[in-house]
């Protein structure tokens, strides 16, 4: 009874908006070393010819997404369907969903 | 300041009726935080990758050229370089060699890559951090492979590529070219694709299309195709991601139908009651548009610091075991923050505004009927 | 004063099951005395409170209360004037089960704004005057028939309201509890309010404190007198 229940619930909400504004304003900017690292990566991508992130390693067509073709995932034959669990998690790239480009 | 004392005294009813239900509240109040947290979740992951990619990848080759034999990605002859560098614009052209190789003691692809500056010596490889720790091989050590004759080859692991470079170097293996063909057993005169540069980065277009012409059975990908594939990552046409996305929007759904369908006689009693003792119609939606408003502020507000939390601090945790899939090698990065403000304003709505009507409107009949009813007992 | 001119109530007008509630009532309350309504049920006693209350508009006819119209009052006005003026204690109590009596007593001021201390303030005073101060963060469905009565005196109470309208008070009440029911409507009248009461009971209608007495039946009055 001390504490009334619309306090309670604005308190909360009160917080939760700050914490909101906080996370989006730090989103905004990266920190120092942070944007230390990406030259490093972006570097690395120039020297190497780099094409694409290394997120999953499983399949060829989803570890370099964007130089696979419309076959790559099936890869040897034809009947061989996907089976590779990253493969639902990327779609084909752009490049390769429209009709009559690749 | 009168208006916000009442406002807060509503409130408190309204509070106060909903804790009536403990239970059940407190059960939906969760799952609609968790379904937030899901949702925001995945929103803050495929952001901050986006946005790495595009940052990352900004320098990335202008243009690739792959040949294609039979619908598959074939090497490609050396030869192809001279006409490709007789386009006018083109500034130089030159072949790639990389490729894949499987290692049957770990489990684990690695992708090798023989690099144009400054090349390892025979004998020696650069390895990224993924590969060090999954092959668990250090600076010094030596690393077995077999070439596709089946005979043994080893290579020593002159030094492991830096930290922070993991999201993009995480499962590479630097080689000379000499050994490269060496394992592979690729003729010379051969090579994996082309790259080239251009003098007028607007003429891509233009010169992908006559390399196309001069030579059909080759495929060229230009720069901003490759950003474009990261533009759509994990967008709702994969599998997975369609199915976290349709999961939500039923939830959401059941959630706004159960309090939809209709008062309850008890919930329509009392309407009726505050309505005798002096509550106009305003008062009551007032005091049913704070409950709507209450709960899926709340998810709401929960949901997207616990998805921040998850993947930002948490490095995304429950979702690695479905990233990894069967990756052995697993790059180790950490994601710079990055909020897509109309998804999250997107997912603001979605939460709170279907929620909230759906509460407020099948009272509007109760909330204006003549209060008389109550006292028939 | 109220007065209530050629008042009917139909309901379901037009459709099979229509029914008149009230004929052509025509009536005068006068302030700061003490009216019973005497009849048996389904002579149109609860209607004709809720009419006098403004909790429903008759089918024709018009009440006027001091002199202002309220037949054709817009409904926030009207709940206004059912907040401020009236003060409402149902036959069935309608106490709002799950929240404390403290909830309840203070729930017909919520839309004032007033500051909350205050509210509280109040609302502990009237149950205190009821004896109920101690329970009052006690939920309604834990109290005693004669309890949950004080409670719905009390908020009927909390604004202060010049008119008390009971419906049938003594309903649920033994004869010892319908006494003290009849002794604080005295209380009440001292007070300066206008006390109108639907009652069958003999307790209530043949009480000392009544003033007048108005026999319904049917939907008309058969009978006004002052009370002897």
């Amino acid at each position: 009874m001390n504490l009334r229940a619309s306090t309670i619930f604005a308190t909360y909400t009160a917080v939760g908006l700050l914490l909101l504004a906080v996370i989006v304003i730090d989103s905004s900017s990266r920190s120092a070393t942070d944007r230390q690292q990406l030259e490093e990566r972006r570097a690395l991508v120039k020297s190497l010819s780099l094409t694409d992130l290394v997120l999953f390693t499983d399949a060829r067509y989803t570890r370099h997404p964007s130089m696979a073709d419309r076959h790559t995932p099936f890869q040897d034959y034809p009947l061989s369907l996907e089976h590779f669990p990253s493969g639902s998690l990327i779609p084909p790239p752009p490049h390769v969903r429209y009709y009559g480009k690749h | 300041m009168a208006n916000i004392e009442k406002q807060r005294a509503i409130l408190d009813f309204t509070l106060a009726a909903l804790m009536r239900r403990k239970g059940k509240n407190a059960a939906l109040l969760v799952v609609y935080t968790l379904v937030v947290a899901a949702l925001a979740s995945v929103m803050f992951l495929t952001k901050s990758i986006r946005s790495e990619a595009a940052a990352v990848l900004a320098d990335a080759p202008e243009l690739v050229v792959q040949r294609m034999m039979a619908g598959r990605h074939e090497l490609i002859p050396v030869s192809y370089i001279e006409k490709i560098a007789s386009i006018r614009g083109v500034k130089s052209v030159r072949g790639r060699l990389w490729g894949y190789y499987y290692d049957p003691v770990f489990g684990a692809n690695y992708t090798l890559l023989v690099p144009q500056e400054s090349p390892p010596e025979e004998g020696m490889v650069a390895v990224g951090q993924g590969v060090a720790r999954s092959a668990l091989a250090e600076v010094d050590n030596i690393m077995p492979f077999r070439t596709s004759q089946g005979a043994l080859f080893t290579l020593t692991v002159g030094r492991v590529l830096p930290a922070g470079t993991e999201l993009v170097s995480s499962d590479l293996i630097l080689l000379s070219a000499g050994d490269f063909k060496t394992l592979f057993g690729i003729p010379d005169g051969m090579a994996t694709d082309l790259v080239a540069e251009v003098s007028n980065l607007s003429e891509i277009p233009t010169i992908a299309a006559k390399i196309a012409r001069l030579l059909p059975d080759t495929r060229p990908i230009a720069r901003d195709e490759i950003l474009r594939t990261y533009d759509a990552i994990f967008n709702w046409r994969s599998g997975i991601l369609l199915a976290i996305l349709s999961g939500a929007l039923l939830a959401f759904f059941i959630f706004a139908w159960d309090k939809a369908t209709g008062l309850s006689a008890e919930e329509r009693r009392e309407i009726g009651i505050l309505k005798a003792i002096g509550w106009d119609v305003g008062d009551v939606l007032m005091m049913k548009l704070w409950e709507g408003a209450a709960l899926s502020l709340t998810a709401f507000l929960t949901g997207v610091i616990l998805a921040w939390l998850h993947v930002f601090a948490g490095g995304a945790a429950l979702f690695v075991p479905v990233l990894k899939g069967w990756s052995v090698l697993y790059p180790s990065f950490h994601l710079t923050p990055s909020i897509d403000m109309m998804q999250l304003a997107v997912l603001f709505f979605l939460t709170v505004i279907p929620y909230t009507v759906a509460t407020i409107v099948p009272c509007w009949r109760a909330a204006t009927a003549a209060p008389d009813s109550v006292m028939r007992g | 004063m109220i007065v209530l001119n050629q008042v009917s109530k139909v309901f379901n007008k037009g459709r099979q099951n229509e029914f008149v509630s009230l004929r052509e009532i025509s009536i005068t309350i006068p302030r700061q005395q003490v009216t019973v309504l005497k009849g048996p049920s389904g002579s149109g006693k609860t209607t004709l409170l809720s009419i006098i209350g403004g909790m429903s508009r008759p089918t024709s006819g018009r009440v006027t209360l001091d002199g202002r119209e309220t037949t054709s009052l817009p409904e926030r006005f009207l709940a206004a004037l059912r907040r401020e003026t009236f003060g409402f204690i149902f036959q069935q109590f309608n106490l709002i089960s799950g929240i404390s009596i403290l909830e309840n007593v203070m729930l017909p001021a919520v839309p004032n704004g007033e500051r909350h201390a205050v509210l509280k303030g109040r609302a502990l005073e009237l149950l205190a005057m009821f004896g109920l101060e101690a329970r009052a963060a006690a939920r309604v469905e834990l109290l005693s028939g004669g309890e949950m009565q004080r409670v719905a005196i009390a908020r009927a109470l909390i604004n202060n309201p010049g008119v008390i309208i009971a419906d049938e008070p003594t309903a649920h009440l033994d004869s010892k509890l319908s006494e003290e029911l009849i002794t604080i409507m005295g209380r009440l009248k001292q007070e300066g309010r206008t006390i109108i009461m639907a009652s069958h009971d003999p307790l209530v209608c043949e009480a000392g404190v009544v003033d007048n007495l108005v026999e319904i039946r049917d939907g008309k009055i058969r009978d006004s007198a002052p009370a002897q």
